[in-house]
């Protein structure tokens, strides 16, 4: 593909991603599905409240100006709303990152959601870039010195994930993460007692917040997949007709229904 | 909230809008004289149209430069606080601090307090991380009591027998190459497009200035 229709193609789908959000904002508010993960939240906030203790709230290596900004972003929204159910009690949770660009983006986030104004001393920066162990290292102690309610680890993770992980289910502190890693995907899968999969990190803030714009951007997101999901099986189709020319268009077309209905079972069911 | 309030509100969101179209017109459209046919001074101006967003990129390259400043600061804040609480660690934190600066200043270029120190750190923490891994793996199924905690033990169990060097697991080796090379080929591609549209959705929410940063 050469670059002008590279740049065309770019362009065409930043356009129909606003059309999207637009038509979706227009639209009344649905039903969203089910992402379980998130439905813990409510009950570790209600937890650091009553027990008095912070919670932890971590990007990782997710920062302000590298690739994984728009992550950054939806981890900060994320923790915004996070914050701003916790503020009844007395500890204010506690953020972490690796990044240093993602201080400032933690220091706005803890401003606008915590107003008592004691949270400069919470955030804490651990100089040392992606996959480091020792950020896992300097976390762990964070579980054992500060006894966190609950980890929420949103952002950019690798492996040395499940040493923070395994730290915090040692003391049983529950931990949701989730990151955009493979290997701290499957670390988290793995130790966390919550994980939010792909995308569902991005579509976490209209789970936890009654605003229109993150559930808009949350359909869009699965507009997004469903046309990727029909776009695939219909090229597995074509694929398929031409590698057995004996199945005709009928067969090919009942496979075809076959794989959107397990599909669509698998999303009624998510 | 007062005008004055909104005003800024308003403002941030006019400006934030203004750049974000400015540097993704510019990063899209900018160095291909294609898109202007190729005619005489395409060159140039499509040179004209690259331009904001490379002064964007090299602003954005201060500021990173600038947040590790602020970083350091921060790191310093917090650890001298702790040690006024007691908090030995923060002490040692703030001790090898000092030690590295110095160490910096008088041998600039001696890589020994990396090599003595950091290195044999992060090799002994690599190895508590295989123990860690391998200790969570194995509570799996009391989190996962389901058919995904099942397939997942077995998957890291076949991976794990695949990898002895025996003759007798020979033929495991091809059940994990298939693995590796389909399934889990596919569910990586299948979390990087999830990853990737997210990113498009995330982007244009603040690409159009509808970001909490901007709304106040």
């Amino acid at each position: 593909m050469d670059e002008t229709t590279l740049q065309v193609y770019s362009g065409l789908i930043a356009l129909a991603t606003a059309l999207l959000v637009f038509v979706a904002r227009i639209w009344r508010r649905r039903a969203q599905r089910r992402i379980a993960g998130l439905e813990r939240l409510p009950a570790w906030t209600g937890r650091a409240i009553e027990t008095n203790r912070p919670l932890h709230l971590s990007f990782g290596s997710a920062g302000i100006g590298g690739d994984n900004t728009p992550l950054a972003l939806a981890g900060a929204e994320l923790f915004h709303q996070i914050i701003e159910g916790a503020e009844a009690g007395d500890a204010p949770p506690m953020m972490s990152m690796s990044e240093a660009m993602s201080l400032p983006l933690a220091q706005d986030t803890a401003r606008r959601a915590w107003k008592r104004g004691d949270h400069l001393a919470r955030l804490r920066w651990l100089p040392s870039g992606r996959r480091s162990l020792a950020f896992a290292a300097a976390l762990t102690d964070t579980a054992r010195n500060e006894e966190p309610a609950a980890h929420v680890l949103a952002g950019s993770f690798g492996p040395e994930l499940a040493l923070i992980l395994d730290s915090a289910e040692r003391r049983g502190q529950p931990s949701l993460a989730a990151s955009d890693q493979l290997a701290g995907q499957a670390v988290a899968f793995a130790l966390a007692d919550e994980a939010l999969i792909g995308e569902e990190l991005f579509a976490a803030p209209a789970y936890v917040s009654d605003d229109r714009r993150a559930g808009s951007d949350a359909v869009v997101m699965d507009l997004w997949r469903a046309f990727v999901i029909i776009g695939v099986t219909i090229a597995l189709l074509l694929q398929f007709s031409q590698l057995m020319p004996e199945y005709n268009w009928p067969v090919l077309a009942g496979i075809g229904a076959v794989l959107l209905i397990l599909g669509l079972v698998g999303y009624r069911r998510s | 909230m007062n005008f004055g309030q909104r005003l800024g509100i308003a403002l941030s969101a006019f400006v934030a809008f203004a750049v974000g179209a400015i540097a993704v017109t510019s990063l899209l459209l900018g160095d291909n004289p294609a898109i202007f046919n190729n005619q005489p001074g395409s060159e140039r101006a499509a040179e004209l149209l690259a331009l904001p967003g490379d002064v964007l990129l090299r602003l954005v390259v201060i500021v990173i430069s600038l947040s590790v400043v602020i970083g350091i600061a921060n790191l310093l804040y917090v650890h001298v606080g702790r040690v006024a609480r007691g908090k030995v660690y923060s002490g040692a934190l703030l001790a090898s601090f000092g030690v590295a600066i110095f160490w910096h200043l008088t041998r600039q270029g001696d890589p020994s307090l990396l090599e003595a120190v950091q290195l044999p750190i992060e090799s002994s923490l690599a190895a508590l991380l295989f123990v860690s891994l391998v200790a969570g793996a194995s509570r799996v199924m009391q989190k996962r009591a389901d058919v995904w905690g099942l397939l997942f033990v077995a998957v890291v169990v076949l991976v794990l027998l695949a990898s002895v060097p025996l003759a007798e697991l020979a033929p495991l080796r091809a059940w994990r190459d298939w693995l590796m090379r389909v399934p889990v080929s596919a569910g990586a591609r299948a979390f990087l497009l999830g990853i990737a549209m997210a990113t498009v959705v995330t982007g244009q929410r603040v690409l159009l200035g509808q970001d909490r940063s901007y709304r106040g």
